[in-house]
């Protein structure tokens, strides 16, 4: 069921906002236990805001996502209530205001579930650095969830919410909707406000959506897109009407697959992407095989970006004006070094660490300034593919999800991990994941469609086009 | 190649604190994490570092007095506050 047909159940009473919010909730109570995908539930705020979106349909004036019920990745202020980025730091964080993505969902009166897990600060691809303890994968709760938006991916697999938003910095929507095998979108850079967005990396940032269904991201891209006077990165190109295209003719487009990701892959993921590739050839789309050269430095690229941008923005946390205050330092430096030390996990720490290297006067040449050429580098590769494809397909991860505790300690293989991801941030695109496949052990594998800057619209209609044909298997609803 | 005493600087610099154990461990990740980023060292230098363009600077939203949150409503995240400020240890 896609949330248009949520929205018509409620508009017609087939069913009440309150009775679909409870059902949500229940459905919490009883299995997260196990799955751990939320990090707050709010019982009593969802029905409260069911109760008024039930008042607002009764008088015949909804909007899209009026009485839907949401969840919001911890990372995006929602005022009063705890926003911990999964962090000891943040644990008791009440924000005093709304980010503007979830202003824009409030004035179409949604419902708030809850707080979803999440890696600590958004970095990490599994979501097991969360300080509350790592969510599980609901098609196998030995496997990760994926990261850093796992909680929110594992909601929407396990039926814990109707959609989600997430945040994706370096892959942080798609990689955990592919591994919870939902489907995820990273809008283009600048076509959502970071207006309360917990800063991880800021020219890279971006929040996102994870849904059942591509034409559900859509959905709810059209009520959180467009410019904000306090987000002076967001962008008047994101136009909305990001569902338009779904159900049109998809024949004539060309679709570039870039050799380099698939060398990369496991060949459970590698043939699944390939078997994508030759459905859209059936329906007459034109297969093209491409490259990104750069790619073999985007991973180092993307980690000293990302790591330089964290060191500057997560030095607001002092325990003092930010962030959770020890209760140990007899002076002012002290008391610092202290709250940092409680506050923040190993991942953090390390990610801190890496960025103040990187920008060190006697390494910033080698390292920042170089990471930042490669920006423009693969930057210019995208724009060469795009003069001769419409759109690029890839896998959204080299493998699928894999065991809990088994490589989450090494922190270089968790880097390379992200190797399929990166570059669409690097480059500021819009890139969906879905479901196209299945591997031995029955975990799913994703497939990525990145378009061209503020072209979503199409990415969307052609991953819905798959979907159409594709039949998803059930995890544990 | 990093070494205790280069990890203990960066962690200075970085307000950071480890105990010897955790100097040693993170002295470890450093150094073959910066062998992962030491790729990046070869890059061509004719090309241009990437600067973020998406802002525009002419367009920017009027330098107006608005209202701000109540100091009330900010300090409540605070842990040790007194008559309206941020309590932090004797610096002088």
């Amino acid at each position: 069921m896609t949330l248009r047909d949520l929205r018509y159940k409620l508009d017609k009473k087939e069913i009440g906002a309150v009775e679909l919010t409870q059902e949500y909730l229940q459905k919490i109570k009883e299995r997260d236990g196990v799955i751990k995908s939320y990090i707050t539930v709010c019982q009593d705020g969802a029905i409260a805001q069911a109760k008024a979106a039930q008042t607002v349909i009764d008088a015949g004036n909804s909007k899209p996502l009026t009485g839907i019920p949401l969840s919001v990745k911890d990372n995006i202020c929602t005022e009063g209530v705890r926003t911990t980025c999964a962090s000891r730091m943040l644990e008791d964080f009440v924000p005093p205001y709304n980010a503007t993505a979830i202003e824009k969902l409030n004035a179409e009166n949604y419902v708030m579930l809850g707080k979803t897990n999440m890696d600590e600060f958004a970095m990490g691809g599994s979501s097991q650095t969360s300080y509350f303890g790592g969510p599980k994968n609901p098609y196998s709760i030995d496997r990760v969830t994926g990261g850093s938006s796992g909680g929110a991916a594992a909601a929407v697999a396990a039926g814990f919410c109707a959609a989600a938003l997430g945040s994706d910095t370096g892959g942080s929507v798609r990689q955990p909707s592919a591994f919870c095998g939902v489907t995820g979108l990273k809008p283009t850079y600048g076509a959502v406000s970071r207006w309360g967005l917990i800063a991880f990396a800021s020219s890279l940032d971006q929040i996102g959506v994870v849904a059942n269904n591509a034409f559900d991201t859509g959905y709810i891209l059209n009520t959180i897109h467009g410019y904000d006077e306090n987000d002076a990165t967001s962008s008047a190109a994101a136009k909305g009407g990001y569902t338009k295209l779904v159900g049109s003719d998809i024949s004539k487009l060309r679709i570039g697959v870039p050799k380099e990701f698939l060398d990369g892959s496991s060949d459970e993921v590698k043939a699944a992407v390939l078997k994508a590739a030759d459905f859209y050839k059936s329906l007459g789309c034109e297969i093209i095989e491409c490259s990104l050269p750069s790619l073999e430095y985007a991973v180092s690229a993307y980690y000293l970006i990302s790591s330089a941008e964290a060191a500057s923005n997560l030095s607001r946390f002092d325990g003092i004006k930010y962030g959770s205050r020890s209760g140990l330092g007899e002076d002012f430096n002290e008391l610092i070094k202290n709250s940092r030390r409680e506050g923040f996990g190993d991942e953090v720490k390390r990610r801190i660490m890496l960025g103040n290297y990187a920008l060190c006067s006697g390494y910033y040449d080698a390292y920042y300034n170089n990471a930042r050429r490669i920006r423009t580098q693969i930057r210019k590769e995208y724009a060469a593919i795009f003069e001769k494809c419409d759109v690029i397909l890839t896998p959204t991860a080299p493998t699928t999800a894999y065991k809990i505790g088994c490589q989450e300690n090494d922190p270089v293989k968790m880097y390379l991990a992200d190797i399929c991801t990166v570059t669409v941030n690097i480059a500021g695109l819009p890139a969906i994941s879905t479901t196209c496949g299945y591997d031995l052990d029955g975990m799913p594998i994703g497939m990525s469609l990145t378009g061209k800057a503020f072209d979503e619209r199409t990415i969307i209609a052609v991953c819905d086009r798959f979907e159409k044909d594709f039949e998803r298997k059930e995890c544990m609803r | 190649m990093f070494d205790p005493n280069r990890t203990a600087h960066l962690a200075e610099l970085s307000k950071l604190e480890f105990t010897d154990e955790e100097l040693l461990k993170m002295t470890k990740d450093m150094t073959d994490i910066i062998a992962l980023m030491d790729k990046v060292c070869d890059f061509n230098p004719e090309i241009k570092p990437y600067t973020l363009d998406s802002v525009d600077y002419d367009d920017l939203r009027g330098d107006t007095y608005k209202e701000s949150y109540p100091n009330s409503e900010i300090l409540k995240n605070a842990k040790n506050t007194k008559n309206d400020s941020f309590v932090v240890p004797k610096v002088v």
